[in-house]
Formats: C-alpha cells, structure tokens, sequence
C-alpha cells in the first residue's frame, strides 16, 4: 500500500520502498537523494499538518490516514459564527466593542500590539459581537480567540 | 583603553559589542530585562546584570536601573547600542555625573542635532542644501497652506520629533492638507508627545544615501563614504549597501556629500562615529535629511569596503585615542549589501512575528558574515523590534555581491517564526533592483510589478513528500528496524507501510 500525502492539497503517492532515499541528519530536516539529485528538506509538525521547506520554498503537507480522509477539514467554516482570532502572540491594547454591539465588515474590532506595531482586527462579516474572550492589557498567543460575531 | 564596558542594549547589536569589546580584552556586561535573561547577549557577555520588567519603559530606557548595574559591576564606561537610549542626551550627562564615559557623541552635540529643526537650521548655516520647507513648525493652517502653495504640490508633512515614518504625510492637494497636518500632529503627539510638523517639497523617487562620519576628540574628523538605504518597508531600511549604485555612475557625489557631513559634523563640534543622512534625486542632487548620533544598524555595511571595525574605532575615540587614520588613507574595496532578516510575514504587510525559533540554519563560506542575535530554542519576544540577524556580504562588485546574497540567503533557514528570508532572495533576482534602480518606494512597487511564483517542480515536491513521509513513519529511519507505535489503533495502511519497509 501506498502513502497518501497531499502537498499543498495536491495528492502524491510514496512508496514505501522510496523512503530509502531519505536520511533525517538531524532533528526534523531530511537530506533525500532522487536520481543522483541532492534535496535538503526541512519539517515543522503543526497540528495535523507538517510544514515541509525544500528548495526555498514552502509547502502544506497532509499525511493522510485512509479511514478518515473523508471527513478531515471543510468543518470549521460554513456556520454563522465567525471567531476572530490572533495572527500572532501580542498585547490587547485597545478594545474597539463590547459584547451585543453590531458590527459592520471591515470594522476595527479589537487593537493588538507586537514588536512596536499596532494591528486593528477586523470583522471579516457583519454580525453581532456575542463573545469577547480577551481584555485590555492581556497577552494573547497566536490562534487565540479575541472576539466571536454571529 | 577600558577595563570594563556596560552594553545598555540587547540582541545583535549587544553581541556585536561585546565581541568587539572581546577583541580589545575588555569585560563586557550584559542587562536584561525579565524576557530576555536567556538571551544570546546574556549568554555571550562575561557578566549580566537583571534591569526590569519586559517593557522597555521599564527595563532598557530605566537610566537609573542601567546607572545602578554600572555602579555594581564597576564599569569604566556605557555602550548605548543603537535605538533604546543611544540619543538620549539626558543618558549622556546621567552618565558623566556618575563618572562614566558615555560611549557616543557628547550630551551637547546630541542636542544640538538630535532635533530635526535644529539640525536643520544647523545644516543651512553649513551651507549644506535642505529639502526646500519651513523654518519653524507649521502653526496655522492659513501659513500652512501659504508655504505649501508656494513649495507646490506634493509636499510632504513630518514631525519635528519623527522617526520610522511616525507623522509622515504625502499631500497632493489643498483640499487635503487640512486634514492632514490634523492626521499627522495627532499621530506625532501619541508617537513621541510632540505635536509639532512642518512642511517640506516632496522629491520624488528619492534615494536614501547616508554619509558615515567618524570625528576624535582631538579635533580631527573624516568621512567614510556612503550607504545607500533606499530599500526601505515602514519607512524602515530592510537592505544596505555600499557603494550606492548612483555614486558608482557619479563618484563625484561621494565626495561632495561626504564634504557636506564634515561641515555640520564640524559646526556641531562632533566627536565620535554618526550618520549624515541625505535624500538625493534623480538628478543627482542631494539634500540633508537629518543626524544620527550613534552607531548605525547598517555599520557593517561600511566595515566591509573600508576594512575598519567601527566599534573598535568607536570605544578608541570615547577612551580619548586619536583617529588611527587620516582622510586620505580610507579606500573603498569592493561591494557589500546587507538584508536586515526580522520575525516578520512580508506577506501580510511585514507584520511582526514574535515566537520560538524551532530550528535555525545559518549561512556561512566566502565574503559572508552574520550578525546575530538569535540561537535555535531562543524565544523572540513580542517587545521589542523584529530584527533577528543582520546578513552582510562581500564581493568584488555589485553583481557578485548580489549573487553572493542570494546564495547565503539559499542557506539561511530559519523555523518557527515568519521571516523576510524568502522575500529577500525575490529582491535579489528582481531585474530593477539588480540595474540598481533603487528609490525608497522600491518596496511598494515591487509588490506592484511581482509576477506570482511559479509552480515547484514535481522533484521539489516529491523530495517534500518523502521526508514528510518519512518523519510521519518516524522510528523506521537511517536503517534502523520500526518499532512498534505506542498507540492501539495503529492503522492498517501505516503497518503495511513499515512492513514493506522491513522486506
């Protein structure tokens, strides 16, 4: 049997016999060997998926388990609420709205700062603020939710 | 010589210190605030001494924390860095009063440059050419609009106490202007608590060329030649180099600008190393923009062709040595470019990325060195600026250097946070930006102009497959047999995997 692994949402299929080719020379970064041609490849797990850099550039990879290819990802959009989260670890420095305010797309939600720099969060769809989850002065790491709008 | 210097700073520039510090067999001490106390810095400098909290209010610019350390440690002097309180003229006679040689210009040369309208007035009676604009801060909006109409549209606004962009406004038209100067004083009274803005000629297309200026305390004071710093995001320079592109078409820029450094270097009664920073347009004409009066991100830059170690120079003229070289000594030799590497995703408007470096790869070999900041397992913490490492390279000419660049830049990996690493190797094959044609909205037209990537090759891929693969399959690596996973539900494709595997 076959890998399934999907680069950027594109399928590839491995043999098992290929994986001869790859060395890990050290934590995470395989050197592989194709046809006499020399790749070095580096690997960051993330969640599901792995971050795979080769070659100056950057790539999604999704080893996939046969049994539940089925009902992996297309889960986390498609209902009502919309969950502002943060990009990366910063300081709440200003909060724009309270809970129960209506909010148009596009308006400034919520001020974080990091590394001298203040990025405004904004509502990606109009809705109402049902959640605020952060306040001022709270550090927040990447992937926090900041605030939840039905 | 010192004995013992206090580095009142942290990340690259801290390191680059106490190497220098290092080489001169001085001890070094190193202050951190809580965030910081296993920073490389740390690590490095023979002693360290706790100053505070994260925030910089509270740690890096506390004169009395820093004043304290020294006192404890016994140091003979105080290295400022760059940013932080390295033009802090307050910092200068605080330390003076403590009996310590502040490591930079004299507390009266920082003011007397360190504002934008005095250097400005300063530079004029040096008979140095200024942006054509106002004298004094633009108080009403009747003058405002009387000395914009007369400069002619575009003009651009900035604040008296500015830096990095902070109060800076392109104005096209009357009708703007108004709303303007009330945008702009309103972000230069939040910046800096200093709402004053006055009025300058926009040049278009500018280059930013800086003047490099060393001066003893014995009188004698010399130029070495420019950087150009035109690449900028932010307002902020990301790529230096020396020699600019222009001055290699037109040499006589070089010393006409660097004649005009010396003039208000001289007039300021300057002594120590800083920066005379110019915009020149295409024509080739050049115009003070303002005075740094400290070490420079960018110094390498300069070390590479003049083969002089500016912090060297720099803890000999605070010790009261004369400069080991006159003005007819210095050469330039060859071409050095520098790419400022930051935890920050080009991508999404250089937004800063602070968080784990996971794994690091730094680049080495011929003509390249490496400022760094960072080790792999270090933390880059959200409080201060993004600047990691500084990747500086040498070569014969502006092509080599370039090819050099890319090459280190092919090296360079780093994980675990978003760097400009990728968006540096773009620059570097960008055709405008080889031909030298640089201005300091390259960075915005160059998002204009960049064609989408092209697809990876399928060998790219396949290589990116297999070792994810492989570090999927895990213990079954370098010819050692699979074990068994230590979860039940091991699922039938992957045993079958590493059974094969073991055929």
């Amino acid at each position: 049997m076959k890998w399934q692994i999907l680069i950027d949402g594109h399928p590839v299929e491995i043999d098992p016999q290929d994986l001869e080719a790859v060395k890990e020379v050290e934590p995470g970064v395989y050197s592989v060997l194709m046809d006499g041609r020399s790749f070095e490849v580096r690997t960051i797990a993330a969640q599901d998926v792995l971050s795979v850099e080769t070659g100056g550039r950057r790539f999604t990879v999704e080893v996939r388990d046969p049994r539940n290819a089925s009902r992996q990802s297309r889960a986390a959009t498609g209902s009502g609420r919309q969950r502002i989260s943060a990009p990366m670890p910063g300081k709440v420095v200003r909060l724009l709205i309270r809970e129960g305010d209506a909010v148009d797309i596009g308006q400034g939600l919520i001020v974080v700062e990091a590394m001298k720099m203040q990025n405004e969060m904004k509502a990606s769809r109009a809705g109402r603020v049902v959640e605020v989850c952060v306040r001022d002065g709270d550090t927040v790491t990447a992937g926090d939710t900041l605030v939840v709008i039905e | 010589m010192f004995r013992k210097v206090l580095i009142a700073n942290r990340g690259e520039i801290a390191v680059r210190v106490i190497r220098a510090l290092r080489e001169l067999n001085i001890e070094s001490v190193a202050v951190f605030s809580d965030v910081d106390r296993t920073a490389l810095h740390v690590r490095m400098a023979d002693e360290a001494e706790h100053i505070g909290p994260a925030p910089s209010s509270e740690s890096y610019l506390r004169i009395d924390r820093i004043l304290e350390a020294a006192k404890k440690h016994g140091v003979d002097a105080i290295h400022p860095g760059y940013g932080f309180l390295s033009e802090n003229a307050d910092f200068a006679d605080a330390c003076e009063a403590a009996g310590l040689i502040f490591i930079g210009p004299t507390a009266d040369s920082i003011r007397r440059l360190g504002s934008k309208t005095a250097a400005r007035t300063l530079a004029k009676e040096a008979n140095v050419p200024t942006v054509p604009g106002s004298e004094e801060p633009a108080k009403d909006i009747e003058a405002a609009r009387r000395l914009a109409r007369a400069l002619v549209y575009p003009v651009l606004l900035k604040a008296s106490a500015g830096g990095g962009g902070k109060g800076m406004r392109r104005v096209d038209a009357e009708s703007e202007l108004e709303a303007a100067i009330r945008e702009a004083s309103s972000e230069a009274e939040r910046s800096f608590r200093n709402s004053e803005i006055y009025i300058e000629k926009l040049i278009d297309k500018p280059r930013h060329i800086e003047i490099q200026i060393a001066g003893d305390r014995h009188g004698n004071l010399v130029h070495l030649g420019e950087r150009e710093c035109s690449l900028q995001r932010r307002h902020q320079k990301i790529v230096e180099e020396c020699p600019s592109p222009m001055i290699t078409t037109h040499p006589e820029m070089r010393v006409a600008m660097g004649e005009a450094a010396l003039r208000i270097a001289r007039s300021a009664g300057y002594s120590s190393l800083g920066t005379v920073e110019f915009l020149a347009d295409v024509q080739g004409n050049f115009y003070f923009l303002e005075v740094n009066t400290r070490l420079q991100v960018e110094h390498p830059v300069t070390e590479l062709v003049t083969g002089y170690d500016l912090v060297r120079l720099q803890l000999q003229i605070a010790a009261g040595e004369k400069l080991p070289f006159k003005q007819e000594d210095i050469q330039w030799r060859g071409s050095a470019l520098e790419c400022r590497i930051c935890a920050e995703d080009p991508e999404n408007n250089f937004f800063p990325s602070p968080g784990k470096i996971v794994q690091l790869r730094e680049p080495s070999g011929p003509g390249v060195r490496l400022d760094s900041g960072v080790y792999p397992g270090w933390t880059v913490p959200i409080d201060y600026d993004p600047l990691l490492a500084k990747l500086v390279v040498w070569d014969e000419n502006r092509d080599a250097t370039i090819r050099r660049m890319l090459r280190a830049l092919n090296e360079y990996s780093i994980a675990g946070v978003e760097t400009n690493l990728s968006f540096f190797r773009e620059i570097m094959d960008d055709p405008v930006f080889r031909k030298g044609w640089l201005h300091t909205g390259f960075v915005g037209d160059f998002f204009a102009r960049r064609k989408p990537k092209s697809m990876p090759s399928q060998e790219l891929e396949l290589a990116a497959a297999l070792a994810a693969a492989h570090s999927k399959n895990g213990h079954a690596k370098n010819g050692q047999p699979a074990t068994r996973s230590q979860k039940p539900e091991t699922s039938n494709w992957l045993a079958d995997g590493r059974g094969s595997l073991l055929r």
